[in-house]
Parts: structure tokens; C-alpha cells; sequence
């Protein structure tokens, strides 16, 4: 069981996911995938927290989970690509999630762009400081990313405290930050790192060392991170130190190039249909343009698109339907369009 | 200043190991230098030293991305700020930016790809080149066991930075491919250096088993009772990964494997751990070990037959550094050669694929002028592997530049292929000779390289007779440190300063 967490994951997605999308809109969910489709998707159906955690993950090791959970009766297959979760496949997801849960500090969506460069800062300012409170100049950095070691120097320059005092001040926030951390062990990173005498483990390594999958501990890894990330965020003043190490690492969220460019054009004042026609583009694809940027532009207003009245009958129906599937919303006000009901959803969906 | 001084202060070292003096006297004197040092004899240091004596720059031509990077790394370890690895690894940003400051640098590392940019060698005629090394010098010979086509133009550039005092450097290299180094690179007049590729510090012994199996079994016993660190080394990644899992379930704790096909980050991790004893064993493929300067290796054992005597010698040779006793061990069995035939025969495109390739240029023959350019769409047709394609891309475009016909360039292609397939089939079938001999084994590698054993050595090989208890474990340790690992502890180790 602990082999196949990531095929709990699949299973979870799946069962979200309710048959309204193939399998591959999980492949690519979890691979990452910057593309309007799966970003919206992700907000739409509450996965967003598991926004690129399996980068690795390939079309053919899905496959095979997919195959091996269909021969085991978790999932059924309806159409081609469409499985939903069997009662079996509840019953399997609820064990395991109860023995091994998502951490709740996991935020894919949210850290997906500065999680790695955060590791890597972290990584390499612990290995110096080592090397440093030892008085040894001759190592081999285990980052060899010349942006991070370019980031450590203006750091050790400008950190503004002595240089034996930086390794105390770090121990003391991370030791105040993992205070909070109540359902991940903080070896899961402390285990990784790499000092004088003594080298960090691998991923696999401390998976074995931990007792845990690789995938779980995957999960748990990046979820530490996360935490340590959204704690030093939230209260910057408690943790000048730690601050730094996030200093400057972009968290807002991209828009897909095409995304940019329907976004000027409509800052210009033209149309979706004009858009359309200017660009070469169908419709739709403005549409889905228009549901990003109602996802990630705070401050996007929808109502040039969607009527007040609208609005509020779709936010009622889907209130009342309690669900996110567009077609049931669809059946309660069949005045609204596919496109209104998703900009709505997008805009006052999960997290606003 | 005497070197020793030299070698203390910049290096950390005492004395020099044999050979290293000659070497570095040699090139200091003004002549260009072809050196043979066996493996694990520091050859890097026959350069670096000379550097801080020589006015200019030292060019260091490196075959291998990994090797390169490595030996740029060690350098810096040692406190050289001044070095570069001029290589695909920097971007398109980085490549630009140290071109421009070049003469910045006391030690430049360069593939021999990036000199074929007209905008690199014109920098770098700009230098004041004092010492042009040619590493793994053996690859510029088509009848090394390593040819690289990319080494031939090395005599062309040479030439054009005008003849630079050049270093040749080797670990193994028989006379012909010594002589042939010598006319590649158009070195008319230089000191030649053969120190003996004999490890007497490193015993010999094969094993013949009856199957795969009993390697296996075999493989579990040899690595609980020898002494480490080891290295195992495969022809597959793939058993690499599998056999350490193996060994893990029998109990062998510490062992890990390393091959080209993981993460950069998990490399050095692993690499690293090794060397500071926190693993016994690697589990490794070729790319383990170029470059890795662990002095206490104890055994290293073969479980795949290697493509030659050439490379057996620098693996082994990994081992013992310290000049300690040390073992290397070769597995058989019956059948094993068939492996490395296999990958030889993959090296060389087939005829059947020549063919191919020749009726697609028939048809196409606009692209005859630019090959490379469709480089991605021929391999993909014809199934050429990446060593395959540089190997017909650089022949293909010498031969068409000198004027001949399609028909006549493939004709001399294969009947080339054919003798260095041959040529491959006669160093396994060397290989699988020193195998099944039932004499020394170290007196017919010697003869191989047209030495003669002189001396007696103790535990010298299985046929002269070795005492295998001798490099079994004389301790058991066991290692608690993982059972009790405490992340505070951990953290504060590593970050607060000691007393
Ligand atoms: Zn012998």
C-alpha cells in the first residue's frame, strides 16, 4: 500500500473529478501542465493543492496505475478516457487517506514556481553555514544552480548579522516554525540537508531511512516546504532570517503567453468576439482566456461578461445543487451560459 | 622555488607520486610532453602544477562533460578561483559572458565540441596559450579503444593557435595508438614518458561461475565478508539499480547504486557519501569513478565483462590509491561475452542502415552540404544512435568535402566500419583470452602494453596465488547512527558552532 500512494492520489483525483475529464487531465494536473485547460480545471474541481507535486510522473506509469486500479474494481471505465470511482475505490481511498493523509500545509498551485529555488537557497545556506562554523573553505556545494550561489553571496553580504551568528538565529526560526508543524516530522527535510562530515540523504534514501514510499514522502517533503514558506509569509516580522531566504521568489501567479495577450487586447476595449476575430482564435479559447484571468487576476471584473442578476442566480443554484458540475447548474438556470457559469465559479470559487 | 615546495603549498602534498616530477620537469623545460600515467596516479596535477610557473593560459581539452566537470570542480576545491568549464552545461548567457573575459582565467576547460565555433577558437588565439593538454589523449586514435572523431580536428586546432607547448596525457595507450597520438596532434619533437600501467598494490582474480544466478549469489557473499569501500561495476543501469536492491534485502546495509541516468543532485549526493564513508558500496556503471579521488577503495569486482583490457585497467585502478592492498575481482560465466558484443556491434552503424541512409541522400541531395541540420530526421529513419550519428556525420563530411561520390563514401564507410567492428571484436575476444589463461594474469596485461613483470608480488593473482582472507573484513562494525537519528540534534550539529 505505502508503494502505491501515488495511486491514491490518482484515485483522489479521480473520484474529484467525477468522469467529467479524461484520465490525462491528471497527468497533466500533477506533471504541472501551464495551460488555461488545467489550470481552471485544478480550481474547478479543488485539486489545486496538488498542482505540480509529480513532475515525473509519466503518460505511461498513469497508464498502468489506471489499468491496475481498473482490474482491481476501484475505478470503472464509461467512456474512453472517463473512469469514475467505484464504491470499492471509496472505500480503499478513505483507508488509506485516514492512515495516510495529505498533509494540509500541501499547496502545489500556490509555491509551484518558487518551491524548488526555495529548497535549493535553504539547502545550500545550511551546507555553508556548517562549512563555515567548521572553518572549512574546501567542499562541494550540493547546488550547482550559479542563481542560488549568485543569491547566497548578496545574502552572506547583506544579511546583517556576524557570520557565527547566522547558523544560531536559523536553528532558533526553523526550530520556532516546525513548533507548528503538527502532522509531518521535520526530518523529512532535516534528513536531506548536507553539513561538514556529513552528507544529505536522497529522496529515496529518506523514504527508506522514514519508513515511507516514495510518493508519500514526496508529498510530505513538499509539504513541509510549503509549510516552512506559508508560516515565514504570514508573519515575515518572527522570522527576519528565514524572510530573506524567500526574498525576491516570485509567488504570484503566471498567465499563459496567450492569456497576456487576450488580457491587453481587452484592456483595450475590445470584444471577446473581436478578440477572436483579430487574433484567429475560436471563441471558446478567448473564453477559456477570460476564466484564467478570473482566476488569478485579483480585482478582475467579470461583469461585462456576466450580469449581476446572472451572477447571483448562478452563485444560488450552485448553492443549492451543492455542486460543481456544470451541467446540474445548467438545469437549475438554463438561461446562463457554459461560459458565464465557469466565469462565475472561477471567480468566487475555491479560495475567494 | 623547488616543485616540492610548490607542491606542499598549493596542493597539500608532500611528495610527488611516481612519475608526476618527470612530467611536470619535462614541460617546465619548454618540450612538449606525451605522458603514459596509469589511472590513479594523479595525472591532473602534472598540469595544474606547471600552470602557476607558466606566463598565460592553460587549455585543457577533456573528453568527457562529467570528467571535465569534475577535474574543474577539484580545482576549485582546492581554493583556484580561475577556472572554467567551457562547456554545453553553461547557458547561452554564460557562454557569452566568459568568452568576453577568457583571458580572466588561469585553467579553461574546453570540450572538444566547442572548438569547432569559429568565435571560441578566435578568442582563444587571442590568449597566450602556455600549456595545451590534451586529456584521455588515447580517444584521438581510431585504434584506441575510445576513438572520438571529435579528437581528430585537436592537430588542425593546435596548428592554428600556433603550436602551443602541448601535454599529452593518457592512462593506457599501447605504442601504436602512442605514435598515433603523436602525428594526430603534428607533435614533431617531444619527451615521451611510459610509467608502467601495473598496479602491484592491486591484486587480480577471476571467478568462474556456472550462471547468472550464481553471480548473484556469489555477489552477496563477496560483499559481506570483503573489507570497503567497493565498487561493483555493470554494463547496465538498469542492474545497477537492481543489484543494490538485491544486496539491500540480503543485508549488505550501505550500498547505493550511481549511473548517468539519475538526477545531477542525487550524483553528487551519492558520490559524496561515499567518499566521507557514509556508503560501502556502489553499485556503479562506467560513469562512476572518473574523477573521484577516493584514496581507501579496497576491492572493486566486474560483474559484466568490460570491451576491453584498456578500460578494465582504468577501473580497477580506482582502487588502492592509498597504495594500501586492494582486490579486483572479475565474475564469469559462460555466455557473458555475449553482452559486449552486443554493445560493440551497437557502436557501429550496420550496413543495412548505411544503405538506408544512402538512398534517402540520392533523394535528397539538397542536404547534402548541411547534414547536421537534419541530424534529428536521418537518426530517426534510420535508428543511429547518438555515438553512431557523430561518427558518420564527421566521416560523411570529410570524405564529401574532399570531392567524392556518394557511392564511393559509403562503399569506404563500410569497409571501415567493418575493420573497427573487427577491431572491437578483437579486444573483447583479448579480454575473453586473459579470462581463460591459466598464467599470470598480470604478466599478460603487462605483455599487452609491451611491458615485462620484473618484480615478485605477494597475493599478485589467482593463478600465481593469492590469500583470499587477506582482504576480508577484519572488524565487524556495525552502524547504529541511522536507528538513531534525532532532526534537532541534526539541525543544531549543523548550524550552531561547536566549543
Ligand atoms: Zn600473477
Amino acid at each position: 500500500m505505502k508503494r502505491a500512494y501515488l495511486q491514491i492520489i490518482i484515485l483522489y483525483c479521480l473520484k474529484k473529478l467525477q468522469g467529467q475529464r479524461t484520465i490525462y487531465s491528471i497527468l497533466h494536473l500533477l506533471n504541472g501542465k501551464k495551460s488555461s485547460q488545467t489550470i481552471q480545471d485544478a480550481h474547478l474541481f479543488q485539486l489545486t493543492r496538488l498542482f505540480k507535486t509529480f513532475e515525473q510522473l509519466s503518460r505511461d506509469e498513469l497508464d498502468r496505475y489506471t489499468e491496475d486500479m481498473e482490474r482491481q474494481s476501484w475505478i470503472s471505465n464509461n467512456e474512453i478516457g472517463h473512469y469514475t470511482i467505484t464504491p470499492e475505490g471509496e472505500r480503499i481511498l478513505q483507508d488509506v487517506l485516514l492512515k495516510c493523509p495529505l498533509p494540509t500545509s500541501l499547496n502545489g498551485w500556490k509555491h509551484h514556481k518558487s518551491t524548488d529555488v526555495f529548497w535549493g537557497r535553504l539547502s545550500l545556506l545550511v551546507q555553508v553555514i556548517s562549512h563555515l562554523n567548521n572553518h572549512h573553505t574546501k567542499y562541494l556545494p550540493v547546488q550547482k544552480k550559479t542563481s542560488i550561489h549568485k543569491w547566497l553571496k548578496s545574502f552572506l553580504l547583506t544579511s546583517g548579522s556576524a557570520r557565527n551568528e547566522v547558523g544560531i538565529i536559523l536553528y532558533k526560526e526553523l526550530l520556532k516554525c516546525f513548533e507548528g508543524l503538527c502532522d509531518i516530522s521535520p526530518a523529512v527535510l532535516t534528513l536531506r540537508l548536507t553539513g561538514h562530515n556529513r552528507i544529505g540523504l536522497t529522496a529515496e534514501q529518506a523514504a527508506e531511512q522514514l519508513g515511507l514510499g516514495l510518493a508519500y514522502y514526496r508529498i510530505q517533503f513538499l509539504a513541509a516546504l510549503h509549510y516552512l514558506m506559508e508560516c515565514v509569509g504570514r508573519n515575515p516580522g518572527s522570522f527576519p532570517l528565514m524572510d530573506k531566504v524567500l526574498s525576491g521568489l516570485d509567488e504570484s501567479i503566471p498567465l499563459t503567453l496567450s492569456t497576456e495577450k487576450t488580457y491587453n487586447l481587452l484592456n483595450q476595449g475590445l470584444s471577446i468576439d473581436e478578440i477572436a476575430k483579430i487574433r484567429r482564435l475560436k471563441r471558446s479559447t478567448i473564453e477559456d482566456h477570460v476564466v484564467e484571468l478570473a482566476l488569478n487576476v485579483s480585482g478582475f471584473d467579470i461583469t461585462p461578461y456576466v450580469s449581476n442578476n446572472i451572477q447571483e442566480s448562478i452563485l444560488h443554484a450552485a448553492h443549492r445543487s451543492n455542486s460543481r458540475q456544470l451541467k446540474h447548474i445548467r438545469q437549475l438556470i438554463p438561461q446562463a451560459e457554459y461560459f458565464e457559469i465557469r466565469l462565475v465559479l472561477a471567480r468566487f470559487g475555491e479560495g475567494k | 622555488m623547488k616543485l616540492e615546495t610548490i607542491l606542499k603549498q598549493r596542493f597539500g602534498y608532500a611528495s610527488f607520486r611516481p612519475g608526476q616530477k618527470e612530467v611536470i620537469t619535462s614541460v617546465l623545460s619548454g618540450k612538449s610532453t606525451v605522458a603514459m600515467l596509469p589511472t590513479g596516479t594523479g595525472k591532473s596535477l602534472c598540469y595544474q602544477l606547471p600552470g602557476y610557473l607558466l606566463e598565460g593560459q592553460v587549455i585543457i581539452i577533456s573528453p568527457l562533460l562529467s570528467l571535465m566537470q569534475d577535474q574543474a570542480e577539484q580545482l576549485m576545491l582546492n581554493g583556484e578561483k580561475k577556472v572554467i568549464a567551457f562547456n554545453s552545461f553553461l547557458t547561452h548567457e554564460e557562454k557569452k559572458q566568459s568568452l568576453m573575459n577568457l583571458s580572466k582565467y588561469k585553467f579553461i576547460f574546453i570540450s572538444p565540441e566547442m572548438l569547432h565555433f569559429e568565435a571560441v577558437l578566435n578568442r582563444l588565439k587571442k590568449l597566450k596559450i602556455a600549456l595545451f593538454v590534451v586529456d584521455e589523449a588515447h580517444c584521438i586514435s581510431q585504434w584506441g579503444y575510445d576513438f572520438r572523431p571529435d579528437y581528430l580536428k585537436l592537430g588542425e586546432i593546435r596548428k592554428q593557435l600556433g603550436r602551443p607547448l602541448t601535454m599529452a596525457l593518457t592512462a593506457t595507450a599501447t605504442p601504436e595508438v602512442k605514435e598515433d597520438i603523436k602525428k594526430s596532434l603534428y607533435i614533431t619533437s617531444s619527451n615521451e614518458f611510459i610509467f608502467s600501467v601495473d598496479r602491484p598494490n592491486i591484486s587480480l582474480k577471476v571467478e568462474h561461475l556456472s550462471s547468472y544466478r550464481e553471480k548473484n549469489e556469489r555477489l552477496v557473499e563477496l560483499t559481506k565478508r570483503l573489507q570497503g569501500p567497493g565498487i561493483i561495476y555493470f554494463s547496465s543501469k538498469k542492474m545497477a539499480e537492481q543489484t543494490a536492491e538485491h544486496l539491500k534485502k540480503h543485508g549488505i546495509g550501505r550500498v547505493m547504486s550511481y549511473h548517468g541516468g539519475m538526477s545531477q543532485e542525487n550524483r553528487i549526493l551519492v558520490q559524496q557519501q561515499f567518499i566521507h564513508g557514509q556508503l560501502d558500496l556502489i553499485c556503479a556503471t562506467s560513469a562512476f569513478g572518473m574523477g573521484i579521488n577516493k584514496e581507501n577503495i579496497r576491492y572493486v569486482i566486474h560483474f559484466h565483462m568490460p570491451l576491453q583490457m584498456e578500460s578494465y585497467l582504468q577501473e580497477i585502478g580506482r582502487a588502492g590509491r592509498d597504495g594500501d592492498n586492494s582486490i579486483a575481482i572479475f565474475l564469469y560465466a559462460p555466455g557473458d561475452e555475449q553482452l559486449p558484443y552486443q554493445l560493440a556491434e551497437s557502436e557501429v552503424p550496420d550496413g543495412i542502415q548505411l544503405d538506408w541512409i544512402k538512398g534517402w541522400l540520392k533523394e535528397n541531395k539538397g542536404v547534402l552540404a548541411n547534414l547536421s541540420q537534419y541530424e534529428e530526421q536521418i537518426r530517426l529513419l534510420s535508428g543511429l544512435t547518438e555515438t553512431q550519428w557523430r561518427v558518420f556525420e564527421d566521416s560523411f563530411h570529410r570524405k564529401y568535402k574532399m570531392g567524392l561520390e556518394i557511392e564511393r563514401i559509403f562503399d569506404e564507410m563500410k569497409t571501415y566500419n567493418q575493420i573497427r567492428l573487427e577491431s572491437k571484436r578483437q579486444s573483447i575476444e583479448e579480454v575473453y583470452r586473459w579470462i581463460s589463461i591459466n598464467k599470470c594474469r598480470r604478466q599478460h596485461i603487462l605483455s599487452h602494453f609491451n611491458e615485462k613483470k620484473t618484480e615478485v608480488i605477494e597475493n599478485c593473482c589467482d593463478i600465481c596465488g593469492l590469500e583470499f582472507n587477506f582482504f576480508t573484513q577484519k572488524n565487524n562494525k556495525e552502524n547504529q547512527e541511522n536507528l538513531l537519528y534525532d532532526w534537532k540534534n541534526h539541525l543544531q550539529a549543523l548550524l550552531i558552532p561547536g566549543e
